[in-house]
């Protein structure tokens, strides 16, 4: 097994310190999976089952490293997957907003280590500092693999456009304090509704006019409670109740310069956030449903 | 003893007695005649700071104030008193327009006034503790290697650490110089992640090498003492010896203030380095609360516990011929600092290279090259002088 990648952009170094940081916040590990073309980081729970994980994020390689070159354990297995604490990554990686270039292998050193090297520029002339971390990680053994397979979804039943993640993240900060779930729905004609309820209180705030990309109807709510909002079709809103501290933890991806946030909600089931770069980084957050 | 600090040195000294905070939990004052001496020590005994103000630091200095011809006056405060007087360091400035600190040798208080905006007096009482004073010997100008460097520099190479990280290591050659925060033993890497910073001489405002070493101590002091340099922004110098001999850090704005921070190195091990250091500082912590006299107890525990060792593994100490042993331990003394005696518990205790691992992390400190006869027979770090 060998991996050798480096990296001399600043911006997606930049970018790669935010998804790390964002992740480090989702989760204590994730799973590096480290293939020809792409490297994926995954986060999921501990007894997960059938569910899919928490976090799914790719990224292309080639938008990243100038140099990435990566063997595997034979032609069968030719990925690489590594357990690492999130922390240590996005701590070391801190000082990579600076920096000037950054090495990223695979090491046995006592145990495995994934070796960061990064080159900092000196205050006062054009050489460089050295800066070197050796993050220990687990390597998962082949059978393990499947619990970090691609996750296979449903199609949604509607995909949205998300409202800028930072408005997001005030309404849904404030509402988290309230309750601890939030009734996220979202209608055909692009409107979307974050709703918590109370004893005492209802608050629902609205987003209108956002890009719908794709509408799977008519919604069956033969079995909910959902109330009917005047003259409107209730078979085209769509919705799902989740945990508010999931959804408030995947807002910490504002973070991550994006050009596109979309959110895929499956009737009553599950929601997917989903985040776009430019740099063609797929950054996936899947939040079950609550059903009460 | 009386003096006037003016309101911008207020910040100094409040930032002056932060860093001493960090460092250790009480406070030695000295006045002497033409300047003040502030010192700490650290619980474990293996980090010293000693702050000297100069008389034209103050507005007014005047050392006989309350009577003539005293040598020096000394007394030794709590540090969280003396952090309650000076709250707030960075806006220290803009609300006093003076502090006046008063020591009378015959009062139990030591007294800090803060004349602030609008009239407003605040005068805190500090309740002097003893009436000693405490002093470290050791040579910061004979030494091969010196280092001078802004803190910028230091404090830069150390945010790539993680907080978690309690001691590093300098290695020092020539052609650089290396931070780590591991050592060459094997240690359990897969918790930690090893960090290493290499900076090329050229950075340094000077770089002098003599002997090529490495040098292990606490990162906390260093932060701390980092942060104090950061506060001032003042370069920071480094003198060290070899592994083992103390590193002096000092920092000085040349006419007013001028620090020295002095660091206990020991051999780059981190891992039972760590769990040694801890507990005896945690020991030590509950020995001062319950007792005043922690000096005696703490020998008497440290007896206690070697017996147990002996009759637990009696291979542990190897037969180390005596004269060679006391000069071991002489040799650390005349070069680490003085002590009064060698007595015979230390020759008991030679250094004892195949100890196991599980005794050795327990007494670590005892078989370091650092071994600090000190702690055996229960003499602090710096002799006491004479109170009278």
């Amino acid at each position: 097994m060998k991996f050798r990648a480096v990296m001399v952009d600043p911006g997606p170094m930049r970018e790669l310190t935010h998804i790390v940081n964002t992740i480090s916040k989702l989760s204590k590990e994730c799973v590096l999976r480290l293939s020809d073309d792409k490297i994926y980081f995954i986060v999921s729970e501990d007894n997960s089952g059938p569910t899919p994980p928490v976090l799914w994020c790719e990224i292309s390689q080639s938008n990243f490293f100038s140099e990435y070159q990566m063997i595997g354990i034979d032609e069968d297995h030719k990925d690489i997957y590594l357990g690492i604490v999130s922390a240590s990554l996005a701590k070391s990686l801190v000082t990579l907003k600076t920096a000037k270039m950054l090495k990223i292998k695979l090491t046995k050193k006592q145990c495995p280590c994934l070796t960061l090297d990064i080159e900092m520029p000196s205050s006062i002339s054009q050489q460089t500092r050295q800066v070197s971390h050796d993050i220990p990680v687990v390597v998962v053994p082949r059978k393990l693999w499947g619990e970090f397979n691609e996750p296979k979804i449903p199609q949604p039943d509607i995909s949205i456009e998300l409202p800028p993640l930072k408005q997001l993240r005030n309404t849904i900060d404030r509402m988290k304090t309230m309750s601890s779930d939030i009734i996220i729905s979202a209608s055909a004609e692009g409107r979307l509704t974050l709703q918590i309820k109370t004893d005492t209180a209802k608050v629902s705030t609205r987003f209108r006019g956002l890009n719908v990309e794709s509408f799977e109807g008519p919604i069956d709510h033969s079995d909910s409670e959902t109330e009917s909002q005047t003259c409107e079709d209730i078979s085209k809103i769509c919705s799902c109740r989740i945990d508010a501290k999931k959804f408030s933890m995947f807002l910490n991806a504002e973070q991550i310069s994006h050009n596109r946030t979309l959110c895929h909600i499956i009737h009553k089931r599950l929601v997917v956030l989903q985040l776009h770069t430019k740099e063609n980084v797929d950054f996936q957050c899947f939040i079950m449903g609550i059903v009460y | 003893m009386k003096c006037h600090v003016p309101g911008p040195n207020v910040k100094v000294l409040a930032r002056t007695v932060h860093a001493l905070a960090r460092f250790g939990d009480d406070l030695y004052l000295e006045s002497l005649s033409d300047c003040i001496l502030l010192r700490t020590l650290n619980a474990s005994e293996s980090a010293y700071a000693m702050v000297k103000l100069n008389k034209n630091f103050f507005s007014h200095f005047n050392h006989n104030y309350y009577c003539v011809d005293v040598e020096g006056l000394k007394c030794k405060i709590s540090m969280k008193s003396a952090l309650n007087a000076f709250k707030s360091p960075a806006h220290m400035d803009k609300q006093v327009e003076n502090l006046e600190i008063k020591l009378d040798p015959h009062s139990s208080k030591l007294i800090f006034q803060l004349n602030c905006k609008h009239g407003i007096v605040k005068t805190h009482y500090v309740s002097i503790l003893d009436c000693k004073a405490m002093q470290a010997v050791y040579t910061k100008d004979l030494v091969p290697n010196r280092i001078t460097s802004s803190q910028r520099l230091l404090s830069e190479a150390l945010g790539n650490f993680q907080c978690s990280d309690d001691q590093v290591t300098l290695e020092v050659t020539s052609e650089s110089l290396i931070i780590k925060n591991f050592g060459d033993t094997p240690t359990d890497i897969s918790r930690i992640i090893r960090s290493q910073v290499t900076i090329k001489p050229f950075e340094f405002s000077s770089y002098t090498i003599g002997t090529d070493t490495n040098i292990t101590f606490t990162l906390k002091e260093f932060r701390a003492l980092l942060g104090f340099a950061e506060g001032l922004n003042l370069p920071v110098q480094l003198h060290f010896e070899i592994t083992g001999k103390p590193a002096v850090f000092v920092v000085h704005n040349g006419t007013t203030i001028e620090a020295h921070f002095v660091l206990a190195t020991s051999k780059p091990d981190i891992g039972t380095q760590y769990t040694s250091q801890h507990t005896t500082n945690s020991e030590r912590k509950r020995k001062e609360n319950s007792n005043d006299n922690n000096i005696s107890a703490k020998k008497v525990h440290l007896d206690e516990d070697l017996s147990n060792q002996f009759q637990e593994d009696s291979n542990l100490f190897n037969y180390i011929p005596n004269n060679m042993s006391q000069n071991n331990v002489r040799e650390n003394i005349n070069n680490v600092e003085k002590a009064n005696s060698i007595d015979t518990n230390c020759d008991n205790i030679p250094a004892s290279p195949t100890s196991r691992m599980r005794i050795a992390s327990v007494f670590k400190r005892c078989f370091e090259s650092t071994f600090d006869p000190r702690i055996i027979h229960g003499v602090v770090l710096a002799e006491n002088s004479d109170s009278d």
